[in-house]
């Protein structure tokens, strides 16, 4: 039967429901369109706590990631995988039952106060390895810095929580649970400004405990660390009572304190504690008495970021300190030394073998490190994709590349695809300290546009690492550039090459940041308030640009007219103007439910009307944790919330899709979320398992349609190909089964280049299908009877059939592109090596039906297969080369049937001699062409049995491996190879004569045979080989 | 490679036939009552003493394999596969497994290491972990639903004797398995598969699953298995799931007297 192909890519809407019984797009209605997690691991993500225990043997090992969940690896570190993807994903405590491995307490929302600390919600347990989670409470907390469980009693657990760190409460302080978290009980609060910073638990006497509790508090233009508050405490009977530890202690306000018990002698104690003089001290008499030893840099550097000891459990005097580096002390704390120069500095968390004082794991800003000398040399573990991106761009080379800075990792730009895998040596950076935005140049794809913190924008040559500081600088009579921690830098979407950033001004330059237009007056609110950063900190000064207020955070122009930009403030003003930058007007006050002084966190003018716009805006840093979205129509005026309660996380971005605009794109701090109806619904976004990470940035491919996510704890993530999502309208999901169109299906080069072993160690990104991706949607799971798809070509001839998917809403199924594989037939001596000796012939470019076969019912489609548009080949050239691998796939398939017919006749021939007596002598004549058959098997064939590499080569050997190096390249065949086919062909039909006389020795002794009531030897037909083909023997 | 291959997809395969489904708030045993009832009553699983199952397995872009699933009580096995004419075999009898890997020239039976034999001995427990679960020492639990499949779908988590733990989740309509997610210990190490499981259709009274996707969890990479045709007991002769002494040529090979 032929297939009519139908509407150029487009789809066939089956059964149509009444279009008013709408069917919303949830969450699980989109989970079958997956995401790429493409890295980098070549780098961090910060990580918040580490965890590990020795078991059975072997090293298990969990790592808490700032952002980018909770990863566990059984090996010591050679592999990882994310055991928490359902829940939040920033980690602020791990601990591990010492009694039952398979127990993990887990406290959510890292403790590391920096300014874009996430936040958690409680406590959670698994019981069997982390297959399973419970949420135990404390879901108001925010921040945990440690758990403490009592090793007698496992069901006894102390939670020290920091509580929030943007607003005042009573969601913090020491709890305590007696059964597993089922209840809990606050034992230690000191007022709604302090929270838990550090727990230490004695190892022989889990009655006591000692707690630093901290006052703390950040604000969107300052940090302080200090107060009142703030204390070492101590109880004795389990944390009913605890009493302020004080004596050696600095007197006046503290800050955040780290304190360590020596498991080797319980009465030794470390603490480091900030005050107007910070320290680490000592005590070795259970923290009645404390001494200073030591207040060397990395001691008392940024408490709030690194307010951790460790003491080996061995050596009471052996301590370590993570901290802007990893110092170790070997006499109890008087002189420290650095030991991990080669990892990435701002550790975070370090763990000492118990059994193996020699064996560290330790992690930081930059990852994961083991050593197993003690420090002095580290091995990075290159197989967490916990990067934490801003923000993401692209190019336009194929397979195009991404973009995009890193939390205190600079930027990184990597290829979205590449074949077997995206692989850490794929990477490449740029720009060492925090890196933020970073575009190509579109006019020169050579060069990088990148920052570092406070808008220290540069330009590289990424070929040669040449870089410029093209940062604008205030000229004579002007004021201080404000520039944001993450500065925006934007590229004109109408004119090639224009650039814009923003400190309190804006900033244009068509020069390529040679020289910068100032277009705009100061457009922050200007208050000097939130302008004394040089006082953030509190007891300890810092003030890094990460404070730096009042100062333009997103820009935009609009596509549909260059004099029309939008610039959004982190203190909250939304400013827009239409001329180029001569006026600008703040829009802000016309959004209604909006708090005064928001931050705008993303702008994004739409591409199909100068008038509309749309914008987030992030309360976070005051408390406000709700998610907010607006659009305009009218160019600001009026504002409709888009947002609503079924959301989560505060906003980072909003994006239009490039072709439909009803479609639209949100991350906020729990995860992507999908409108497909312009922001009327929402569906939070899980294909592919990606979890629910914050979601800096999105960008949308213009050439490609896929849908490129940065993510600020897991990397870059990619969904290849928009084209269904675009077309899910209402029509479609009230249709009980509809194919979606597609993009073109490309034939990519098959690359052979570029393979390593390099074992389990190192992360992989996936990458894309090679295949055509068929999109459908069904509005019920598949269950009874067949769902496949028959693929035809353009001549109607059925070229392949591949098994559906049957999960309800959108399904991705791939086609290889390729016929069935060619037949082949039995030999000795194994796979002939050939890669491409295995797969049928791709198929030529074209359009090719799909026919959906589920149940009794059909529908149809269609896939427009192209070359890849690198290919240099021509249409004739692929023509020839298509030709020719047929013409070799079909004489594989006569020599098969040529095989399996003088095999059959063999032991036809056999069986018969069997049934004559010994002294028949038409027994030796039928033995005897018996023979003849099969020393024709063994020119077809391999035959030697030996076992292992015979290097036996026979026609069958030869034709596959001719077949395959045929089928593995696009372009034309070289002559040698249509030498080689015309030779082999000739010589297949030398053979085939030869067995046709035989089988004309087959009719006389056939007769003889039939005299002695003996079934004649019948050698099979092509025709009669055919027919058992297709009939699936 | 291709005796992976072969281990992570057959696992799979059938063992799969187990499913249920419910509403609500049933119950544990009211699940599992649905779901044998879904697959054709105890009595007609019961009756089943062999099945031979023959389709293809696709191992990759454009790679497809003819296979044979061939299962007899009381713990018998045998999948066979076939690349470039080349026929791979693993069997099973109960107690010792063995596999046969031509691909790379030799054709002696090779026995399989106790650890490798997990797959075999699952997929020879011949009506699914479900069935009198409790007579052969599996324990199941029901941990609620959970979102699988673009759906809402009964979990339930069983451990079996040997302590390692599948997940299998049930259709809340027909109460047939739609998922199961396996975890083995090789060697003391995890490896875990999943496997989605469709295209049910009615043989002899029984619901069989004619489609399978299987692979290590979380990869992307699966390999794709449809049956063809189902025999319900076919006559299988025991001699077939013994490792065979020295290199078996095929029948048809065997030399007159040989």
């Amino acid at each position: 039967m032929r297939i009519k192909s139908l509407l150029l890519l487009l789809t066939l809407i089956a059964v149509p429901l009444l279009a008013d019984d709408a069917v919303k797009v949830d969450d699980q209605t989109l989970s079958g369109l997956t995401a790429r997690s493409i890295g980098p691991a070549a780098t961090g993500g910060r990580v918040a706590a580490v965890a590990a225990v020795k078991d059975k043997g072997r090293t298990l090992v969990y790592v808490g990631s700032a952002g980018g969940g909770l990863w566990k690896s059984p090996n010591g570190g050679t592999t990882f995988k994310p055991v928490f993807d359902k829940y939040t994903q920033s980690i602020g405590a791990v601990a591990i039952d010492p009694k039952d491995h398979s127990v993990v307490w887990v406290g959510t929302g890292e403790s590391w106060m920096r300014n874009s600390v996430s936040v958690g919600d409680g406590v959670y347990r698994t019981t069997d390895g982390g297959d399973n989670w419970q949420k135990l409470g404390l879901e108001n907390t925010e921040h945990i810095a440690g758990i403490a469980i009592d090793p007698a009693n496992t069901s006894t657990v102390f939670a020290c929580a920091a509580g929030h760190l943007w607003n005042a409460g009573p969601d913090r302080g020491v709890y305590k649970t007696s059964d597993g978290g089922t209840t809990w009980k606050k034992v230690l609060f000191v007022n709604q400004e302090t929270g838990c910073s550090s727990i230490a638990m004695d190892p022989q006497d889990s009655r006591i405990l000692y707690a630093g509790m901290w006052q703390f508090r950040r604000t969107p233009w300052s940090f302080t660390s200090g107060g009142p508050g703030s204390a070492l405490f101590k109880s004795t009977d389990g944390g009913a009572t605890w009493r302020k530890l004080t004596n050696g202690l600095p007197g006046g306000d503290l800050g955040r304190i780290a304190v360590a018990v020596a498991p080797s002698r319980t009465s030794v104690l470390y603490a480091v504690v900030e005050a107007a003089h910070s320290a680490l001290f000592r005590s070795d008499d259970m923290g009645e008495s404390w001494s200073e030893v030591n207040s060397s840099f990395n001691i008392v550097g940024r408490p709030f970021y690194f307010a951790l000891l460790t003491v080996d459990p061995q050596n009471y005097n052996r301590v370590y300190k993570p901290g802007f580096s990893l110092t170790v002390s070997d006499d109890g704390g008087k002189t420290f030394s650095p030991i991990a120069g080669s990892a990435h500095g701002d550790f975070h968390a370090l763990w000492v073998d118990p059994e193996d004082s020699e064996h560290l794991l330790t992690a930081s800003d930059g990852g994961f490190y083991s050593s197993a000398d003690r420090g002095n040399t580290w091995n990075f573990h290159g197989n967490l994709p916990i990067a934490q991106f801003y923000h993401v761009a692209y190019d336009m080379e194929r397979p195009y590349n991404v973009y995009g800075g890193l939390q205190d990792n600079a930027t990184w730009y990597g290829p979205s695809t590449a074949p077997g895998g995206i692989y850490n040596r794929h990477w490449k950076s740029a720009d060492p300290g925090d890196g933020f935005w970073a575009y190509p140049d579109p006019n020169d794809p050579d060069y990088l546009y990148s920052e570092t913190q406070g808008g220290r924008i540069q330009r590289e040559n990424m070929k040669t690492g040449e870089t410029r500081d093209i940062m604008p600088s205030p000229r004579a009579g002007e004021p201080k550039y404000r520039f944001n921690w993450n500065t925006p830098i934007y590229m004109s979407p109408t004119r090639k090459g224009t650039i814009y950033i923003g400190c309190q001004f804006l900033f244009r330059s068509r020069d390529r940041g040679n020289s910068w237009e100032k277009i705009s007056p100061d457009l922050t609110t200007n208050d000097p308030e939130k302008q004394k950063q040089e006082q953030s900190g509190g007891l300890t000064v810092d003030n890094s640009d990460a404070e730096t207020h009042t100062t333009i955070f997103a820009i935009s122009e609009s596509p549909k007219n260059a004099n029309l930009v939008w610039a959004g403030t982190d203190d909250g003003n939304l400013q827009v103007t239409r001329d180029g930058g001569r006026t600008w007007s703040n829009v802000a006050g016309n959004i209604a439910g909006l708090p005064r002084n928001t931050w705008v966190s993303s702008v994004e003018a739409s591409r199909y009307d100068e008038g509309t716009a749309f914008a987030t805006f992030d309360g976070h840093a005051m408390g406000d944790m709700k998610t907010y979205i607006f659009k305009t129509s009218d160019y600001g005026k009026t504002w409709k919330a888009l947002a609503n309660d079924s959301m989560s996380g505060y906003a980072h971005v909003i994006r239009q899709d490039t072709v439909n605009p009803e479609l639209l794109f949100a991350g906020t701090e729990a995860g992507l979320w999908v409108s497909v109806d312009g922001g009327g619904n929402w569906a939070h976004f899980h294909g592919g398992d990606f979890p629910p990470v914050a979601v800096r940035d999105v960008a949308i491919h213009p050439r490609e349609g896929d849908l490129i996510l940065a993510t600020h704890g897991r990397g870059v993530w990619v969904v290849d190909d928009l084209t269904p999502l675009r077309a899910l309208t209402p029509k479609v999901l009230n249709s009980d089964v509809a194919f979606l169109p597609s993009r073109n299906s490309v034939q990519m080069i098959a690359s052979s280049s570029d393979f390593g072993f390099p074992g389990d160690g190192e992360f992989s990104g996936q990458p894309a299908a090679d295949d055509a991706v068929i999109t459908y949607y069904l509005k019920k799971r598949h269950m009874f009877g067949d769902l496949k798809l028959e693929i035809y070509d353009p001549a109607g001839k059925l070229v392949s059939t591949v098994d559906g998917g049957k999960r309800k809403g959108l399904n991705r199924v791939t086609w290889s592109m390729r016929m069935k594989p060619p037949k082949s037939p039995a030999a000795a001596g194994g796979i002939v090596p050939n890669f491409f000796g295995i797969l049928g012939p791709r198929v030529l470019d074209g359009a090719y039906t799909v026919k959906m076969i589920k149940g009794k019912e059909t529908y149809t489609s269609e896939v427009k297969v192209v070359p890849d548009p690198r290919s240099t080949h021509t249409r004739a050239e692929r023509e020839a080369q298509f030709k020719t691998a047929m013409q070799a796939y079909n004489l594989l398939a006569r020599l098969t049937y040529v095989v399996d017919s003088v095999v059959d006749s063999r032991n036809q021939a056999r069986d018969r001699v069997l049934k004559l007596a010994s002294t028949d002598p038409l027994r030796k004549q039928v033995q005897d062409v018996g023979d003849s058959l099969d020393s024709m098997r063994s020119k077809l064939v391999a035959v030697n049995e030996a076992g292992g590499i015979t290097g036996e080569v026979r026609l069958r050997e030869y034709m596959i491996d001719l077949y395959g190096s045929i089928n593995g390249y696009e372009g034309a065949p070289t002559q040698s190879q249509l030498n080689r086919l015309e030779a082999l062909t000739t010589e297949l039909d030398g053979i085939s004569a030869q067995y046709a006389a035989l089988n004309k020795q087959f009719d006389v002794i056939n007769a003889e045979l039939q005299k002695k009531q003996l079934d004649p030897v019948h050698s099979l037909t092509r025709e009669e080989w055919d027919k058992r083909q297709s009939a699936g023997n | 490679m291709f005796r992976k291959l072969a281990l992570c997809s057959f696992v799979l395969l059938l063992s799969g036939a187990a499913a249920t489904a419910v509403a609500a708030d049933l119950t544990l045993d009211q699940i599992l009552a649905k779901n044998i009832q879904a697959r054709g009553g105890m009595e007609k699983l019961k009756a089943v003493k062999s099945m031979r199952m023959t389709g293809k397995m696709t191992v990759g872009p454009g790679m497809e394999a003819p296979i044979t699933l061939i299962e007899k009580r009381p713990h018998n096995m045998r999948l066979e596969f076939s690349l470039q004419g080349m026929t791979g075999v693993q069997a099973y009898d109960g107690k010792s497994g063995w596999t046969i890997m031509p691909f790379q020239g030799k054709k002696d039976a090779e026995p399989m290491a106790e650890d490798d034999l997990k797959d075999a001995e699952e997929q020879a427990d011949f009506d699914g972990p479900l069935v009198d679960y409790k007579e052969k020492g599996n324990k199941v639990e029901l941990m609620g639903k959970d979102a699988v499949e673009g759906g809402e779908a009964y979990k339930l988590k069983v451990t079996l004797k040997n302590g390692d733990v599948r997940y299998i989740y049930i259709d809340p309509d027909s109460f047939l398995e739609i998922k199961t997610e396996g975890k083995r210990t090789i060697r003391g190490a995890d490896q875990e598969v999943e496997s989605t499981i469709g295209d049910y259709k009615e043989v002899e009274g029984l619901m069989i699953p004619f489609s399978m996707q299987a692979g290590m969890k979380g990869s992307p990479q699966k390999q794709s298995i449809t049956i063809d045709k189902v025999e319900i007991n076919p006559t299988v002769d025991d001699s077939v799931f013994k490792m065979p002494a020295a290199a078996p040529a095929p029948a048809a090979d065997k030399k007159p007297g040989a």
